[in-house]
């Protein structure tokens, strides 16, 4: 079991450091072998360079990494790059190339593509982005991934790229279509009252044991749905954190008795700024 | 423990720092610091004038220390100018005390001034001191009017760069009508002149005064060090690792909103930090990027914009970080920046799981590194004003190896201004390992709840700052 995490700074990119180099000096490295969990993190400049050689790299090496398992493309905070701004690619290559792999996670959503996501072994599938596009989501429609577990998506906002509605995620809660599925995330969404509503009473929910709809723009429009359902009383885990619900909502989940996550309310007025003097320290 | 020598502190008498301060010297058995308002400077009255009537209450409020005062009176002897004994003599038929006239006496008869040796320690000359002017609306607005054009005392000999005029100054009189507006950044380029104006006239009649005193932090090395400009410079120059300045390959650094985007792309340099030359406390600070593939740019700042239609914007200080897109806004607020002064360097992107980032607040008194504080955030901007939570720097995830390389970087930075003892230097840690020093605080040790070898800050610098260990 080793976990090995690659990443460019600023100042190696200028200096000429490149990610694929690292890559494959790792699969000639004698601990390739045992890598299990591998991360790239920035692959320099990120905002500009998509991870387009690194994506080769790890094709072109997949023999030197048989233990891996999980994997994560752009792992990186906004001091290296704003999440919105990381240049993505289509990374479908690397799931023939991994035949053995069970979790991929990606972050950044622009030029984002999975176009041919098959994978019969994948249990996990996690994207980070401020703004996923609904050209990713219909190629998530169409995969085939028979094993998944888990489905986390940050859908974000318009601004950063998110340009679907709930037409574009109907497809990926039909039964069916996940028949593994126990997780579900649809969060860090600007329509998440919309997504509450809609899956307050999907069928998609009898099979799940996690719905996630955390980071979002969730309120009392979308937590009175959930509230009214039947259906998620057979959920182990509703995740509704960082929301804008009202005290009173909040009171009501608590006496639900449901296992249930309120926690980080957010508030929607503007109170909160004050101003200071400068010459203070 | 030999006599201290009397503290003399320039401050606004009352706040946390002078308070501080004298809480620090009685616990450790110490006289009372005399403290000298700035109010009453930037009100025209001479320093030898608020000395004495600080010496004169120290004796009426505190009658239990007349003999510690007696003691320490002497030591204040150092008087030259002529014009003083007089006043002097005055004082000492009031009160029957020796007056500043035979203290003078004795201080000529000191060896001090004739070389290094230690002097008797009945002639300790006494140390001086700056606080910060800062948490006051009618000191601020007293050095706005002080930076005015038509200004009575204009020696501009301590600011960096004062021979550019500033931007649409305030006359005198304007100045001095200026309205409290909290958080206002009323005009950042005049206070930091009227600043630095104030500074040499301190400098000069401490000077005559008290020649043989000495300063913790030379008035013009905090001058230095409140121009983010200059302090950067000297850092370099001292070979203090900086984070890399936004510069052409001639050397020109940006002027204005155009000027900096293109010299971004140009060298390579799309993320920096744009700080307000004379800026404080994140005070006009910026985390600015710029994307080359697609020409968008963020901002995350504390500057908060009020715009009008008939008259110009009013800057403030916005406590909540604030992040724009708006091209026509950004352009806006890198202007008026630069108008003001302004530097802009590299991002150094900060360590920190999790979402968060933090930077080191590191002490230095007399050329040792002490009391450190990591300022821990979940945004670029650290500073504490903006509630970052605070940690030591093991409980932020530095390693020993990693604490004293900080140590070392602000030692380094502190040695580059050879006439100052106290900052409080912020210290960056790049992913690689690497440090940077970003800022010098001249009066960067207001740092509360943080113990040294069980000494609070002042209780520390009161130790470790008797005249033989000041960097001089």
């Amino acid at each position: 079991m080793t976990v090995v995490k690659l990443s460019i700074d600023y100042d190696a990119f200028e200096e000429g450091k490149r990610i694929e180099t690292e890559i494959e000096q790792l699969s000639n490295s004698p601990e390739a072998a045992a890598v299990s969990s591998l991360t790239i993190g920035d692959w320099g400049q990120a905002y500009e360079n998509s991870p387009e050689d690194a994506i080769q790299a790890l094709v072109k090496h997949s023999a030197s990494f048989p233990a891996l398992r999980r994997l994560f493309i752009g792992e990186m905070g906004y001091e290296e790059c704003e999440i919105s701004w990381i240049t993505q690619t289509d990374l479908s290559p690397l799931l023939p190339a991994y035949p053995e792999l069970q979790s991929l996670t990606v972050q950044g959503g622009t030029n984002l593509r999975l176009s041919q996501l098959q994978h019969d072994k994948l249990e996990e599938l996690i994207i980070i982005t401020g703004g996923l596009g609904k050209n990713v989501l219909a190629d998530i429609a169409a995969a085939n991934l028979p094993n998944l577990q888990k489905l986390e998506l940050y859908l974000g906002v318009d601004n950063y790229g998110f340009d679907g509605g709930l037409e574009d995620l109907y497809p990926l809660i039909e039964p069916g279509k996940f028949p593994k599925l126990t997780y579900l995330g649809l969060k860090n969404s600007e329509i998440q009252d919309e997504i509450a509503a809609a899956l307050a009473d999907a069928p998609i929910l009898d099979q799940l044991e996690t719905l996630d709809l955390s980071l979002g723009t969730l309120s009392d429009t979308g937590a009175e749905a959930l509230l009214a359902s039947p259906r998620i009383k057979g959920l182990k885990l509703l995740n509704l954190s960082r929301h804008y619900m009202s005290d009173g909502l909040i009171e009501r989940w608590k006496k639900s008795g449901l296992p249930v996550d309120v926690s980080d309310q957010q508030k929607t007025d503007d109170d909160d700024d004050w101003r200071y003097p400068s010459i203070t320290e | 423990m030999p006599p201290a020598e009397p503290l003399i502190v320039i401050c606004n008498p009352g706040d946390r720092r002078s308070e501080g301060i004298q809480l620090a010297r009685s616990r450790l058995g110490m006289p009372p610091a005399l403290l000298i308002p700035y109010a009453g400077l930037l009100q025209g009255q001479p320093l030898a004038d608020l000395l004495e009537q600080a010496m004169q209450q120290h004796l009426d409020e505190l009658p239990g220390q007349r003999q510690a005062m007696q003691q320490q009176l002497p030591q204040l002897a150092q008087v030259q100018a002529d014009g003083l004994r007089e006043q002097a003599g005055t004082m000492q038929q009031r009160n029957g005390q020796p007056g500043l006239t035979e203290l003078a006496a004795q201080g000529r008869d000191s060896n001090w001034r004739s070389g290094p040796a230690a002097p008797a320690p009945d002639t300790i000359p006494p140390l001086l001191r700056l606080e910060s002017p800062g948490g006051s609306f009618e000191i601020e607005r007293a050095l706005i009017a002080l930076g005015a054009p038509d200004a009575p005392d204009a020696d501009d000999s301590l600011h960096p760069y004062g021979s550019q005029p500033d931007l649409r100054p305030l006359s005198f009189k304007a100045a001095g009508v200026l309205k409290d507006m909290p958080g206002v950044l009323h005009h950042p380029s005049q206070w930091f002149r009227g600043y630095c104006r104030l500074l040499a006239r301190i400098q000069r009649e401490a000077g005559q005064l008290l020649p043989a005193a000495r300063w913790t932090n030379d008035p013009g090395e905090i001058a230095a060090m409140t121009d983010k400009r200059r302090t950067q410079q000297i850092l370099a120059a001292a070979g203090v690792p900086v984070p890399r300045p936004l510069r052409g390959s001639s050397g020109q650094a940006p002027v204005d909103y155009g000027s900096l985007r293109e010299l971004m792309l140009s060298q390579r340099m799309h993320r920096i930090f744009i700080k307000l030359a004379s800026g404080s406390a994140a005070s006009g600070v910026i985390a600015y990027q710029l994307n080359p593939a697609t020409g968008a740019e963020v901002a995350v700042t504390t500057i908060g914009v009020e715009n009008y239609i008939t008259r110009p914007p009013v800057y403030y200080n916005s406590g909540k970080l604030r992040r724009y897109t708006d091209p026509a806004l950004l352009a806006g607020i890198i202007n008026w920046l630069y108008r003001h002064g302004a530097y802009a360097e590299q991002w150094i992107p900060k360590p920190g799981g999790s979402g968060q980032s933090f930077d080191i607040r590191q002490l230095v008194v007399a050329g040792r590194a002490c009391h450190a504080v990591a300022r821990v955030s979940t945004t670029p901007i650290t500073n504490l004003h903006l509630r970052s939570r605070r940690m030591t720097p093991a409980e932020a995830g530095l390693t020993e190896e990693m604490q004293a390389q900080v140590r070392q970087t602000a030692e380094q930075s502190l040695a580059a201004f050879p006439r100052s003892s106290v900052a409080g230097i912020d210290v960056l840690v790049g992913s690689t390992g690497r440090t940077y020093t970003a800022d010098v605080n001249p009066f960067g040790d207001l740092l509360y709840d943080v113990e040294y070898h069980g000494c609070s800050i002042y209780e520390w610098e009161m130790k470790q700052l008797p005249w033989r260990n000041l960097a001089l």
